[in-house]
């Protein structure tokens, strides 16, 4: 058994991580209570010691290390630096928040971190167990941060919700999981894909381990009919956990998707393609008509990413390149719209307040006209109005089913952003064209207003050049 | 190779007549005339004053959920003693890892006092 | 052979009417227990394949520590009987649906079709001083490393996760600090001499 250090450079992103959030860990324990403050500043170097890390190993051919179970390739660097730029600003964002409840301790930041870790090992997994130990190693960090507040009823129901639920969906995709590996002897991707070439739709206990397959993935994704964890979750758990669990892992999650999908099993695309198709229209239509329903913001947002999943689902269902880029894209930007919305709730909390009502957002405008302006930009480019980035994903990814023939599918996802732009447009005018109910200030100390701003040009600047970064998508299917 | 299981089966099949035949020869020879009296529930003399279920410390539960990580800890240097000579340096280094990132928890709980009984 | 295969129905059908015991007792601890009887009727099966080490370990871990949080969760929670049951006669038609569905198609995937002795031919009989816990130990850390510190993290995640969500603090309980005890001079901790001055005739009545 040879070992080669050299084989540890594309791990490097990783490893920092690893090694910082131990760090945070062990500060937490030795600096005094008013000096907790370093916390936060640690994990903001871990995460950005991680992304220009990404940056340096990144780029060129394709390698494949660790006995095959690491890959690093155009795919897995793009995913990691925007689930560790996602990371900065949700770390930015949630400071304030955390602080004033006392939640802002070692084990929040470490926990965070952790997730961060586990969707980088997720984005970066070649193999089978990788990628699911990667998976738990997120949604383990997710269940407890769900529960942080530990005098919070709400955190520890919707807690407890999420496990059960979500051990299901570990569980049916562990089942899929197994049984391709009985039928292909296999846990690495490239040879599970090789004998999936070979054998195809003859094997039936490979049609049923896809079946299974895509039943987790869409518990992970939260698509109706899994979607049952997703409003309670959202609406339990402490905002800036919402704002961890809604963004980044939405990226992650399209790995998983491809890497099961696509890296392993793009042999059996005609089968997966019919389910892909169900669990997208309907995430689409439920996602859309419930948001409608909701007067808690958090609620409304839950069932707006249901939605957003059900369009991602579409890209992914195209099966050609262009498609997985638009699914890419998609799942790039919602992480961005969804870090930017849950971070005006956010500004909007204070001490003893949690921002989660329509109304809270009433003439926000009078408040603070930048933050105003940022979320209406946010709720515009969600509900997928031109110029912002929003439009150019859904029209990438309702370009790439158009071009396989399925024009009813797109026309379908039309209709019903149609409805959901309601819903979104109703908080742009609450925030433009109501009075606000209260004038207490708004939360944003130590650069909120500086990501904030950096947020909300993103979302305006990608729509108007989305050239580059889809440019980076496509580079990632070539 | 299973042959060497023979005992421990034999081992089983006595173990579970020695310990089931009492009880069943007891159900079929002993004398047994219920009456309300006697089998209504019992404590000390009294009528039940509560409910025999009560709520447990969470802090069991620490103890024990702190128990089953190092146990597996465990089960993982098992297979890694037996095969340490085939692996060499890297094996070595690897559970050194392992270990490594289990202490930095090791050292979080008993910083925190979880393992501190109040 | 033969015999084998006995050993194997034997603890099979064990396994399985443990199994349906867990889901029907009324009482969440005999639950438990039967759930150790699926456990260790699992083990057996793990023998009679020659993973003795995969065996070992679902005792060890699953039984010795496993159930006994399992049984500490069953106590901590103070069940109300009652409502548990409330449920199971409404939910048995979807439960009963969902378990024919799996069974179906357990059926329809393992079975001599998909892994007969075609597909998965007999592996030629290990040497007498074959052993695998070696051999699992050769993979684990060699080709598998990369999983094997995943593990680690996860597991560290879990410490940390089950300290914050549980431990608090308890500044009302009065207990004793060995520590501080042991630490106790000989001097000034144990004896305090205090010097007062004589009281004066003190009237009798």
């Amino acid at each position: 058994m040879t070992f080669d250090t050299v084989n540890l450079i594309p791990v490097l992103p990783e490893i920092l991580i690893l090694i910082l959030a131990s760090a945070v860990l062990l500060v937490d324990l030795y600096v005094k209570e008013a000096e907790k403050g370093t916390l936060h500043t640690l994990a903001l170097i871990g995460v950005a010691l991680a992304l220009a890390a990404t940056l340096l190993v990144g780029g060129g051919e394709r390698q494949v290390v660790l006995e095959g179970h690491y890959v690093r390739d155009a795919l897995s660097d793009a995913l990691k630096a925007m689930i560790l730029i996602v990371g900065l600003l949700v770390f930015v964002y949630s400071r304030d928040y955390l602080r004033d409840r006392g939640l802002a301790t070692g084990e929040y930041y470490a926990l965070a971190l952790f997730a961060l870790l586990g969707m980088m090992v997720m984005v970066s997994a070649n193999s089978f167990l990788a990628i699911y130990l990667g998976l738990e190693l997120l949604a383990l960090c997710l269940y407890a941060l769900v529960a942080f507040d530990r005098d919070s009823q709400r955190g520890a129901e919707a807690a407890m919700k999420y496990f059960v639920l979500g051990a299901l969906g570990s569980g049916m995709l562990l089942y899929g999981i197994s049984m391709i590996y009985g039928a292909t002897g296999s846990l690495a991707l490239d040879e599970v894909a090789a004998v999936v070439a070979e054998q195809g739709l003859e094997n039936l206990v490979l049609v049923f381990g896809l079946a299974f397959l895509v039943v987790g993935i869409g518990f992970k994704f939260g698509a109706v009919p899994f979607h049952m964890w997703v409003p309670d979750i959202y609406e339990g758990a402490p905002t800036p956990v919402v704002l961890l669990l809604g963004s980044a892992p939405k990226i992650a999650a399209l790995a998983l998707a491809v890497r099961l999908l696509i890296d392993g099993l793009g042999g059996l695309q005609s089968d997966w393609q019919g389910m892909l198709v169900i669990l997208s229209v309907l995430s689409m239509g439920l996602g859309n008509l419930l948001a409608i329903a909701q007067t808690n913001i958090k609620r409304m947002l839950a069932y707006s990413t249901i939605s957003h999943v059900g369009f991602i689902f579409l890209g992914l269902l195209a099966g050609t390149a262009d498609g997985f880029a638009a699914a890419m894209f998609y799942a790039i930007v919602y992480a961005m719209m969804a870090a930017g919305a849950f971070g005006i709730l956010l500004i909007l909390s204070r001490r003893g307040f949690d921002a989660e009502h329509l109304d809270d957002l009433k003439g926000l405008n009078d408040r603070d006209t930048w933050y105003a302006a940022v979320m209406a930009l946010m709720m515009f480019s969600m509900a997928g109005v031109p110029p912002f980035v929003g439009f150019m994903a859904k029209l990438f990814v309702l370009k790439a089913v158009v071009d396989i023939g399925m024009t009813w599918l797109a026309i379908v996802a039309v209709f019903f952003s149609i409805i959901g732009a309601f819903y979104y447009l109703r908080i742009v005018w609450l925030i433009y064209f109501d009075k606000p109910t209260t004038d207490a200030p708004l939360t944003d100390s130590g650069g909120v207003r500086v990501a904030m701003s950096l947020n909300g040009l993103a979302v305006l600047g990608l729509g108007l050049f989305p050239a580059t970064l889809l440019a980076i998508c496509q580079a990632a299917f070539l | 190779m299973l042959d060497n299981y023979l005992p421990v089966l034999i081992f089983i099949l006595i173990g579970i007549l020695v310990g089931v035949g009492p009880l069943v020869l007891g159900y079929f020879l002993g004398p047994r005339r219920p009456d309300r009296e006697k089998d209504s529930p019992y404590e000390c003399g009294f009528e039940a004053f509560e409910s025999a279920r009560m709520k447990f410390d969470v802090r069991y539960y620490l103890v024990a959920i702190l128990f089953i990580i190092f146990d597996l800890e465990i089960a993982f240097l098992f297979p890694w003693a037996v095969a340490l000579e085939g692996l060499g340096m890297v094996g070595f280094v690897a559970m050194t890892l392992f270990l490594g990132i289990l202490v930095v928890g090791f050292i979080y709980e008993w910083r925190k006092g979880a393992l501190e009984w109040e | 052979m033969g015999f084998e295969k006995f050993l194997f129905y034997c603890f099979a059908a064990i396994t399985v009417v443990a199994a349906g015991m867990v889901v029907t007792r009324r009482n969440p601890v005999h639950a438990v227990l039967y759930l150790v009887l699926a456990f260790v009727s699992s083990a057996v099966l793990w023998l009679l394949i020659e993973a003795e080490f995969l065996g070992i370990v679902l005792v060890l871990v699953y039984v010795g520590a496993v159930m006994v949080l399992f049984l500490f969760v069953v106590m901590m929670l103070d069940v109300d009987l009652a409502a548990l049951r409330a449920g199971f006669v409404r939910f048995l038609p979807i439960g009963g649906l969902v378990a024919a569905a799996m069974a179906v198609q357990i059926f329809l995937v393992v079975g001599p079709a998909n892994f007969g002795l075609e597909a998965f031919p007999k592996p030629p009989a290990a040497p007498a001083e074959y052993s695998n816990t070696e051999a699992l130990g050769l993979a684990l850390y060699t080709e598998h490393l990369y999983p094997f510190e995943i593990a680690a993290v996860i597991l560290l995640v879990a410490i940390v996760a089950a300290i914050r969500l549980t431990l608090r603090r308890r500044p009302d309980t009065k207990y004793i600090d060995p520590s501080a005890q042991v630490q106790v001079k000989k001097g000034p901790d144990r004896v305090r001499l205090v010097k007062m001055p004589a009281e004066g005739k003190v009237e009798t009545p």
